[in-house]
C-alpha cells in the first residue's frame, strides 16, 4: 500500500532531521575553537570577549544551550548569525538557490550522460566503445575534483577562453531578462561539468554492469524471441530494472553533490552554501553551520525518500507495506 | 511506457526545480536605493577587484574583520588619513591643536560634507561613533583607545573635542578609516549596530556610495558626485567581486575579468613579472591590519624554555633570510627590531638580535646543559627543572596556513640537535590553545604592529596581556621595566622622546628574547594597466580610473 508506506516515510523525515541536528549541534560546540576569538579576532580585552559571549548565550552551560536551540528550532528560528548579525536561515536560503542550480543541473546532467554512455557500452560489451567509456570512467573516478577544477580553469578558461573564470555572472555586464540567464547559464557550465564529471563516471559504470545483467534474463530472451528489435529489447524491456541501483545511487548522489560542491564552488567562487559552510565553520558561525546541516539534512533524506517511492515505478515486483 | 514517462517526469521536475533560480540570479540582499543611480558624470569607467572573502557585512566600525574593512572602506571616511609615512593627514576633520601635552586633541571638521544619503555630517556623528559603536564594538579601539579616554565633547557642530585622563600620545595614528571610521547617527541611533540593516545598505561619506550586495557573489559602489575632495572620484562604479580561490584570481586578473589583486603569491609575481598588462605594488599596509612580523613566541611557563641562553640558542640556529627567499619569494624583510620598520620612528637599527650562527646556538645549548648525542637529539644534563636524559623536543603550533615555516624552522633547528614536533591548528583552535589553555612549547604568530606601537606591539609585551585575550602575549613575558616602559611611552607627546624610550623598550626584549622577530611580511597589489591611479591602502580607488 503505496499511501500508508508514503505517510510512514514522510514521517520519519522529521525524526531523521532532529537526529541530524542534534548531532551536529553536539559536534560543533563540543569541537575545540572559541566563535568569539574567531569573530573578535586580535586586540580584544577581556571584557570585550565576555560581552560577547554573554550576547550569544555562549556563557551558558551545554544543557542550557540546546534547551534554547531545540525551543528555537521548533519556531523555525535558527538564531542570529554571529559574524552577519541577519537570522542565520535568511542568510542560508538566500544562498541556497546557487547551490541548488549548480548540483541540480550536474546531478541532471551527469545522470542523463551517464546512462546514456552506460546504455552504448552495454550494448557494445568487450568492444572498443566499452573500453574506452570504462577507461574514461575509471579515469575520471580518479580523479580528484578541486585538481580537475584546477586543469579546467586554466585549460579551457584561461588559455582557450571559452569560459569566465569564476562568480555566477560578469561584473560589467548589465544584461536583464534572457541575457542575465544567458550570463548565468555562461558561468554555470564549467563547474557544473567538474562536478558533473565524477558522477557521470559512476552512473555510466553502473548502467553498464546493471544492463549486462539484465540482458541475461529469461525475459530478455523471451523478448528477443518474439523478434523485437534489440533496441527496443535493451531501451523498453532491459533498462527500466537495470535503472535501479542506478536510482538507489543517484539518491545518495545528492549528498555527494552537496559535499562536492563545496571544493567547486570554492575555486568557481560560486556562491552558495558550500562556500557559506566553509567560510561559516572556519569562523565557528554556529546559527549558520547549523542552518546548511538543515538544510542538506532535508535534502539528502527527501531524495531517498523520492527514490523509496522511485523503486515502485520502476519494478512492478517491489511493493512496500 | 508508464515506466519512463515517470522518469522523464522525475527528470524534467529536477530541471525545473533545480533552474528556477536561474530566472532571478542571487538577488541582492538590498536593491539600489533611490539615490544610488548611477552617476552621469565622471568618465573613470568600471575598476572590477577581487577580494577573497566574503565580508558579510559592510560596517566597518563594528569589527576589525579585514574582510569587511576590505570591501567596506571606500564607502567611509576616517578624522584623519595616514600619508605614505603614517603621517595624519586631513581628512573629515580639516586641523586640529593638540593642547595641554597630549590630554586634549580638538579637531575643526570639514564644511560640507555629507551623507550619501544628503544628510549633513557633524560632530554629533563623531561623538555617536566612537561613543556607541567604536568604543563598544572595533576591539582594537575600544582596547587602546578606551581605557585612557575620559569624555568626548562637542561644543558645536563643526568641533570635536577628545579629552583623555593623562596624555594619550597616539591617537592621531588612530583615527583613519581603518582604525575608526566614522558612521551616521541618524541611522544607528537607537539600534544594535552590529545588527542594523543598514550593515547591508551603508550609508557613509566615502568616495563611493553603495548600490548592491549579492551575498557570496559582488558589491557594487558608484561614484559620489558630492564627495567632499573636488574632482574625485573619478570611476564611475567599483564591483568587489568575491572569488575565495587564491589561483583563480591570478587567472582572472590575467585574463582581464579583475583590474585589480589585493594580494599576488611570490611565485605567480615571478611568473608574471613580464606580462606588459599587469602592473605591481609592493606595500606593507593591509585593510585591517598592517607592518606585521612573522614571530616565533616561547611559552616562558616552560622549564625547558626559561633558560634564556636556550631561547637564544635557537635564535642563533635560524637562518632568517631563507624565510624571505624560501617562503616569502622575496615578499618581505629580515625583521631587525621587535617593531616593524614600517614604524620607521619606533623601529631602533643597530640592535643586538643574535646573528646565523649554528656554531655559536650549539655553544649555548651546550652550556645551559642540552648535551650532543653524536648529531642525534640533544639530552639534558643538570638543567633546572628538566630530569637529565630528557630530549630536547618542542612542540611548535602553526596555523596551517604557515606550514611552511614550521617545515623550515623543524630541518633548521634540526641541524643543532633540536626536534620540532609540527602542531597545524585552525586559528580558533589555536587561540584557545595558545592563549587559554596555555598547552605549547612554541608558536608562530604573525603580529601586526599596525600604525602605532601602542595599537599592535604593547599586548605582545606588557604583563597585563597574559591570559585568555587572543594574540596578546604569547610569550607569558612579564618584565615591571618593561610595562613601565609602555605606559610612560603611551604618556608622553611627541615623537622624539617616545622613540627613545620605544628604543629602550627594544633593547631589554632583545636581551630577553621571548620571541624570535623573524621577517616582516609585505602585500603586493596587482593591477592592470588599463587603469591607473591607485594608492595601495584605505581609499586606494579614490583618484583612479581605467579604460573601458
Amino acid at each position: 500500500m503505496t499511501g500508508r508506506y508514503l505517510a510512514w516515510r514522510l514521517l520519519q523525515v522529521p525524526l531523521a532531521v532532529s537526529g541530524i541536528l542534534l548531532v551536529s549541534f553536539l559536534l560543533i560546540h563540543l569541537a575545540p575553537g572559541d566563535p568569539v576569538v574567531a569573530l573578535a579576532g586580535e586586540h580584544g580585552d577581556a571584557a570585550y570577549y565576555a560581552e560577547m559571549r554573554a550576547k550569544f548565550g555562549l556563557d551558558r552551560s551545554l544543557a542550557e544551550q540546546l534547551g534554547v536551540f531545540v525551543a528555537n528550532v521548533a519556531r523555525l528560528d535558527l538564531g542570529v548569525s554571529y559574524v552577519l548579525g541577519r537570522p542565520a536561515l535568511d542568510v542560508v536560503l538566500e544562498r541556497l538557490p546557487a547551490t541548488l542550480l549548480l548540483t541540480g543541473s550536474a546531478l541532471v546532467v551527469s545522470t542523463l550522460i551517464g546512462i546514456a554512455l552506460g546504455v552504448v557500452a552495454a550494448s557494445h560489451a568487450g568492444r572498443g566503445p566499452d573500453v574506452a567509456i570504462n577507461l574514461a570512467a575509471l579515469t575520471l573516478l580518479a580523479t580528484p575534483a578541486f585538481w580537475l577544477a584546477q586543469l579546467a580553469l586554466l585549460a579551457l578558461a584561461l588559455h582557450a577562453g571559452w569560459f569566465p573564470i569564476g562568480g555566477m555572472t560578469d561584473p560589467r555586464s548589465s544584461a536583464t531578462g534572457l541575457g542575465a540567464i544567458a550570463d548565468v547559464a555562461r558561468h554555470l557550465l564549467l563547474p557544473m561539468a567538474v562536478l558533473a564529471a565524477g558522477e557521470v563516471a559512476a552512473i555510466a559504470r553502473l548502467t553498464r554492469i546493471g544492463l549486462l545483467d539484465e540482458l541475461r534474463q529469461d525475459y530478455v530472451r523471451t523478448a528477443r524471441a518474439k523478434g523485437l528489435p534489440e533496441s527496443r529489447v535493451l531501451t523498453r524491456h532491459a533498462l527500466p530494472l537495470a535503472m535501479l541501483p542506478v536510482l538507489t545511487v543517484i539518491g545518495g548522489r545528492v549528498g555527494h553533490l552537496l559535499s562536492g560542491a563545496v571544493l567547486v564552488e570554492m575555486v568557481f567562487g560560486w556562491p552558495g552554501i558550500g562556500r557559506l559552510l566553509l567560510s561559516s565553520v572556519q569562523a565557528r558561525d554556529i546559527p549558520v553551520v547549523l542552518g546548511i546541516f538543515l538544510v542538506v539534512g532535508l535534502s539528502v533524506v527527501f531524495a531517498n525518500v523520492m527514490t523509496d517511492l522511485a523503486y515502485v515505478r520502476l519494478d512492478p515486483r517491489i511493493r512496500y507495506r | 511506457m508508464r515506466t519512463r514517462s515517470l522518469v522523464f517526469a522525475v527528470l524534467l521536475s529536477t530541471v525545473i526545480g533545480a533552474c528556477a533560480p536561474a530566472v532571478t540570479p542571487s538577488p541582492a540582499v538590498s536593491p539600489a536605493p533611490a539615490t544610488s543611480a548611477p552617476p552621469t558624470a565622471g568618465g573613470g569607467g568600471t575598476l572590477v577587484v577581487a577580494i577573497g572573502a566574503d565580508p558579510g557585512q559592510l560596517n566597518p566600525a563594528t569589527t576589525t574583520s579585514g574582510a569587511t574593512h576590505t570591501a567596506s572602506e571606500l564607502l567611509y571616511n576616517g578624522l584623519v588619513g595616514l600619508g605614505p609615512n603614517l603621517e595624519p593627514i586631513p581628512e573629515l576633520a580639516e586641523s586640529w591643536v593638540v593642547e595641554e601635552d597630549g590630554k586634549v586633541y580638538r579637531f575643526k571638521l570639514r564644511q560640507g560634507v555629507t551623507w550619501h544619503d544628503g544628510r549633513p555630517f557633524t560632530s554629533a556623528d563623531v561623538k555617536f561613533t566612537f561613543d556607541e559603536v567604536l568604543l563598544k564594538f572595533h576591539s582594537r579601539t575600544r582596547a587602546s583607545v578606551g581605557p585612557a579616554l575620559e569624555a568626548i565633547e562637542t561644543p558645536d557642530a563643526s568641533t570635536v573635542v577628545f579629552r583623555f585622563k593623562h596624555p594619550y600620545a597616539p591617537l592621531l595614528q588612530q583615527l583613519d578609516v581603518t582604525e575608526a571610521p566614522i558612521i551616521a547617527k541618524h541611522i544607528y541611533e537607537g539600534s544594535d549596530p552590529s545588527e542594523n540593516p543598514a550593515n547591508l545598505a551603508p550609508v557613509g561619506t566615502g568616495p563611493f556610495k553603495f548600490v548592491s550586495y549579492a551575498p557570496g557573489t559582488e558589491i557594487e559602489l558608484a561614484r559620489n558626485e558630492a564627495y567632499w575632495k573636488p574632482g574625485l572620484p573619478k570611476l564611475d562604479a567599483v564591483v568587489m567581486r568575491i572569488m575565495p580561490d587564491a589561483g583563480s584570481q591570478v587567472i582572472a586578473l590575467e585574463k582581464g575579468e579583475v583590474d585589480w589583486l589585493w594580494g599576488l603569491p611570490g611565485p605567480d609575481q615571478q611568473r608574471l613579472a613580464s606580462d606588459p598588462n599587469l602592473k605591481f605594488v609592493r606595500t606593507d599596509r593591509n585593510p585591517g591590519g598592517s607592518n606585521c612580523i612573522m614571530t616565533v613566541g616561547f611559552n616562558l611557563d616552560r622549564p625547558i624554555l626559561q633558560d634564556v641562553r636556550v631561547r637564544r640558542a635557537i635564535a642563533s640556529a635560524i637562518d632568517r633570510q631563507q624565510y624571505v627567499d624560501l617562503i616569502l619569494f622575496g615578499e618581505g624583510r629580515v625583521a631587525e627590531a621587535p617593531i616593524s620598520s614600517g614604524i620607521a620612528w619606533a623601529h631602533a637599527t643597530g640592535l643586538a638580535m643574535p646573528a646565523f650562527d649554528t656554531k655559536a646556538a650549539a655553544a649555548r645549548l651546550d652550556e645551559a646543559g642540552w648535551k650532543a648525542a653524536d648529531g642525534g637529539i640533544r639530552t639534558a644534563s643538570g638543567v633546572a627543572g628538566v630530569a637529565d636524559g630528557t630530549p630536547l623536543k618542542i612542540d611548535f603550533l602553526h596555523f596551517p596556513s604557515f606550514a611552511r615555516y614550521g617545515e623550515l624552522l623543524r630541518a633548521q633547528l634540526g641541524t643543532v640537535g633540536i626536534d620540532v614536533a609540527l602542531k597545524p591548528l585552525d586559528p580558533p583552535v589555536f587561540a584557545d590553545t595558545v592563549f587559554k589553555a596555555r598547552d605549547f612549547d612554541t608558536n608562530i604568530i604573525s603580529y601586526c604592529n599596525g600604525t602605532d606601537p601602542e595599537i599592535g606591539v604593547r599586548r605582545m609585551f606588557v604583563s597585563s596581556q597574559i591570559g585568555p585575550i587572543p594574540f596578546s602575549n604569547a610569550a607569558a613575558y612579564r618584565n615591571p621595566e618593561v610595562d613601565a616602559l609602555f605606559d610612560q611611552a603611551q604618556q608622553t607627546f611627541g615623537a622624539v622622546p617616545r622613540t627613545k624610550i620605544y628604543r629602550q623598550i627594544q633593547e631589554q626584549v632583545v636581551k630577553d628574547q621571548p620571541y624570535v622577530w623573524l621577517v616582516e611580511t609585505a602585500g603586493t597589489r596587482a593591477y592592470r594597466l588599463a587603469c591607473m591611479g591607485f594608492a595601495p591602502y584605505a581609499q586606494f580607488a579614490e583618484a583612479a580610473t581605467c579604460r573601458p
